[in-house]
């Protein structure tokens, strides 16, 4: 049985258990990284750019319309001998199917694999009521004897070693089995299933697609278990979620060239089959299928009609959103959805199974953007996930403190900067000295200690700007630096290293001094009001039309200003304009270098010091900069060394270290660890977010590589 | 696309998945590679759809010759005992190493389902580059007004349902053999 934790308490526990499970662990590591190879084989000269553009538009061209689509596909199948109807909810669904079973005299079911059934938790339902069902996919099959839910849409034993496989198929068969064979224990599967098809009476399938323009269900697979489900009993239903409803062939043939692919890393499955209406079958009285085919709304045309969260129904079911997140990676799918798992499971979760099991896991994203990415049909995964623990917190009509905190204090930019101010008086007891602190408090638990955490300057930069600015006569571009708490607060040597690296480029800079938190850290603890108010108080301080462009060393903030601004004020078309005329000024430090200012070799004294780089989710994700933080390096004179998986998150996400420290620290441990297995020297890296996470981790463990924010690494070798 | 580099595609995507594809000229040899293969395998009996009469008769002989049995319709009654199916085949995709299989009928499913080893003659002149040329011609059976079961198959039935490691030959054939057929089947 599922068992979602319904408080933080036991998540933790249930965390923590994940995290020290090495089995787990492993199959998890060599699953993340097979599949990010896998799959960008396999799109090799395929465009998923605009496929997944135009698979958002077609899905959410779709929603308003399911129910004709639904009328279209009715008149279709039926005419083709299928029974047709809609189950409202779960419960509905599982008696509509109960009495078909009964109808036709049915005492054994085989199943192939199909997610809406999960969700109506179909099988105990049918045990219950005396039938026998027997899952056939293999990884289906697995976690039905163990009695166990799925950790992975796609691949739902994928939490299982082969050992573990071995043990329990030597208890099915009563024989040992020879479990480091993976052949051999498929093989198991394949003879011990065979009768069972054979003596099924009936057969349940769901669908990847149900096509209205003419009633065929498309179904997508590998094994060829669904196969014979659908062949060999004389009986057959379907179970489709409404959300599978598409209007014709082309867009099933369009999505099917991304759902293989962002599945399995398949160009296309083993099968792919169509079914249409009641077909020949030898077994049934007079030769034709009993077809029936049950769409399961649950919620889902609810969903169709929110202005926020439809879009969660473009989900394709290709599990990639799990398969990517470094979260997922750590902990697998147990811990990580209720039914559904993955990102989109965090979200679908509150809709399908109800608050209870959707309240503590839907805090646990990061937000480094990298389902949003993979996602086929371009669902904004992490924006909705926060919109789905606001829906949490209004539901349950509970502001958590940090909230109320965090929003007072956010709204007042005054008191925000003054309490940073004090934060500085508050860790000399701490026997402070360096820009380090390695020991924390007794108050901080034991787990928040896996990173040294930087002290808090003593003169903050807005207190230098002062005595730092220098005016320009006749520039060439006159720039509002945007700072961010980080670099404001604890790393003004960061943005003191900017202003080294631009004389002589005609750059007025400039510094609004009533600029505040760029907002992000509001929006991620679902306080979209606050995000809102500090996002006009930026805009009131940097007034971009004076600027032209508006920069930060922050990739967090760039990002952050960038994106969630337009987002946030969608629907206020007086201050939209406004808005985007802010976003558009927003640069990187790395794009300002190398686009804007084009610096060039000349300007840097070579050292050919080996540089490893880490490229920050919201640069590299979230502004899509990606080769110019890399050609800065060897522009300046050093050597960059690839490390593994530069792309994958360090595990900071601003406060989601502190909220979840244990899975901060593996993500963290890795990426490390990945940096330590290179040559480097240095680490470097566009965001003082990362710099905090990356340089706290490496003086924790004493490791020599120093990590330096790229604007730092360049000051070094300037002329 | 000339129909050579077409076929050179079909026969090199079906391979990447593991098919074993071979080029024949006439059904005769696609015969006497069933026959040959189920014997190298072991296996003692064969089926075959889509069969004219007389190929039936010249199969069933040359199945007596080598003591493998030529198993009668309707193959439900055989279900646990195929060993080798040989099937006509309606189009190739070469884009991805693609059969398609119009399965509506029952045999046609059971023989590519059931049987151990699958092997599946394939008209060169039915190969189309991609699935998007072949829309008109699936829509047609799919919007006819009667049942359908109309399939895509692309190598043998496979996993990596445990640790993720590729197995091949789970609940479908262990093997996929395609014969491409330069000339028409007489």
């Amino acid at each position: 049985m599922i068992k979602t934790a319904q408080d933080m308490k036991s998540y933790k526990k249930q965390l923590k258990e994940a995290l020290s499970d090495q089995f787990l662990r492993t199959a998890l590591d060599n699953f993340y990284t097979a599949y990010r190879e896998n799959r960008s084989a396999v799109y090799d000269g395929i465009d998923f750019e605009s496929i997944k553009k135009e698979l958002a538009t077609e899905k959410d061209g779709a929603l308003p319309y399911l129910e004709e689509l639904y009328e279209e596909f009715k008149v279709h199948a039926e005419t083709a001998g299928a029974k047709v109807r809609i189950a409202t909810n779960a419960q509905a669904a599982n008696e509509i199917i109960t009495a078909i079973a009964r109808e036709n005299n049915v005492k054994k079911i085989v199943k192939a694999k199909s997610m809406t059934a999960e969700e109506t938790f179909l099988n105990d339902h049918l045990e219950k009521e005396g039938f026998t069902v027997t899952e056939t996919d293999l990884g289906e099959w697995i976690i039905q004897l163990r009695k166990e839910g799925p950790s992975h849409m796609v691949m739902p034993a994928i939490h299982l070693s082969r050992h573990q496989v071995g043990d329990l198929f030597a208890d099915v068969t009563g024989k040992k089995q020879h479990s480091e064979d993976i052949d051999q224990l498929v093989k198991v599967a394949r003879k011990e299933l065979r009768p069972t098809y054979l003596a099924a009476d009936m057969g349940i399938t769901g669908a990847n697609f149900a096509i209205a323009e003419s009633g065929a269900l498309g179904l997508v697979t590998n094994e060829g278990n669904m196969r014979l489900v659908t062949t060999m009993p004389r009986v057959h239903v379907a179970l489709v979620g409404y959300d599978k409803l598409i209007p014709d062939l082309k867009t099933m043939l369009r999505i099917l060239k991304v759902l293989p692919r962002n599945a399995t890393g398949q160009a296309i499955t083993s099968y792919v089959t169509w079914i249409k209406g009641a077909v020949e079958c030898g077994s049934s009285p007079g030769s034709r299928k009993v077809m029936h085919i049950v769409f399961l709304d649950n919620g889902r045309l609810a969903l169709a009609k929110d202005p926020v969260f439809s879009s969660a129904l473009r989900c394709i079911r290709c599990g990639a959103c799990a398969n990517v997140c470094p979260i997922y990676s750590k902990v697998g799918g147990h811990k990580y959805g209720h039914v559904y798992i993955g990102a989109i499971g965090l979200i679908l979760t509150l809709f399908y199974h109800g608050i209870e099991n959707d309240r503590v896991i839907v805090k646990n994203c990061i937000n480094c953007q990298a389902c949003r990415e993979v996602c086929p049909v371009d669902i904004d995964l992490p924006h909705l996930i926060k919109k789905t623990y606001r829906a949490v917190l209004d539901q349950d009509g509970k502001t958590p403190a940090k909230n109320f905190i965090l929003s007072r204090v956010m709204k007042n930019r005054r008191l925000f900067h003054f309490i940073l101010r004090q934060a500085h008086l508050a860790q000399k007891p701490l026997g402070q000295k360096g820009p380090m602190i390695r020991h924390l408090p007794n108050f901080f638990e034991k787990r928040h200690g896996f990173r040294s955490l930087p002290a808090i300057a003593e003169t903050p930069f807005r207190d230098q700007w002062k005595n730092l600015r220098k005016p320009v006569v006749r520039p060439k571009y006159t720039v509002a630096l945007f700072a961010g708490c980080a670099v404001d607060f604890i790393y003004p040597e960061q943005a003191k290293a900017l202003l080294s690296l631009i004389k002589g480029y005609g750059v007025q800079v400039e510094f609004p001094m009533d600029q505040t938190c760029c907002g992000l850290p509001a929006l991620m603890a679902a306080e979209e009001a606050t995000a809102r108010d500090v996002a006009l108080q930026n805009m009131r301080a940097m007034q971009p039309e004076n600027y032209d462009y508006i920069l930060t060393l922050c990739a967090s903030c760039a990002s952050h200003l960038k994106h969630n601004g337009l987002k946030i004020f969608k629907k206020d078309s007086d201050r939209l304009g406004k808005i985007k005329e802010f976003s558009d000024k927003i640069i990187d430090f790395s794009s300002f270098m190398v686009n804007v200012l084009k610096v060039s070799s000349e300007e840097f004294k070579a050292t050919h010091k080996k540089v490893a780089y880490h490229a920050p989710c919201h640069l590299c994700r979230g502004l899509h900069v990606t080769t110019e933080p890399r050609n800065l390096i060897q522009l300046a004179g050093y050597t960059y060394i690839r490390s593994k998986d530069e792309d994958v998150c360090c595990g900071f996400g601003g406060s989601y270290s502190i909220d979840f420290p244990e899975i901060s620290a593996e993500i963290l441990k890795k990426k490390l660890d990945n940096v330590e297995d290179t040559t480097a020297e240095l680490l470097v890296t566009d965001c003082p977010g990362c710099v905090l996470q990356l340089r706290g981790g490496m003086d924790k463990r004493r490791g020599k590589i120093q990590v330096k924010h790229i604007a730092e690494l360049l000051a070094e070798t300037v002329f | 696309m000339p129909d050579s580099e077409l076929i050179q595609i079909m026969k090199q995507r079906a391979e990447t998945v593991q098919a074993i594809v071979s080029k024949i000229t006439s059904m005769a040899q696609a015969f006497q590679y069933t026959v040959d293969l189920t014997q190298k395998q072991g296996g003692k009996t064969v089926v075959a759809t889509g069969l004219k009469p007389d190929q039936t008769r010249l199969l069933k002989t040359a199945c007596e010759t080598a003591d493998l049995e030529l198993l009668e319709f309707p193959l439900k009654y055989h279900a646990q005992g195929i060993h080798t199916s040989l099937t006509p085949v309606d189009w190739g995709i070469a884009e991805t190493g693609t059969l398609v299989i119009d399965s509506y009928s029952e045999d046609v499913r059971i023989a590519t389902m059931l049987a151990e080893t699958h092997i599946a003659v394939l008209p060169a002149s039915k190969i189309k580059p991609d699935s998007e040329s072949l829309e008109a011609e699936l829509n047609a059976v799919l919007k006819a007004d009667t049942p359908s079961y109309y399939a895509f198959i692309t190598g043998a039935s496979r996993t990596a349902d445990i640790e993720r490691v590729l197995a091949i030959g789970v609940h479908g054939p262990q093997e996929l053999h395609i014969l491409i057929v330069e000339e028409a089947p007489q």
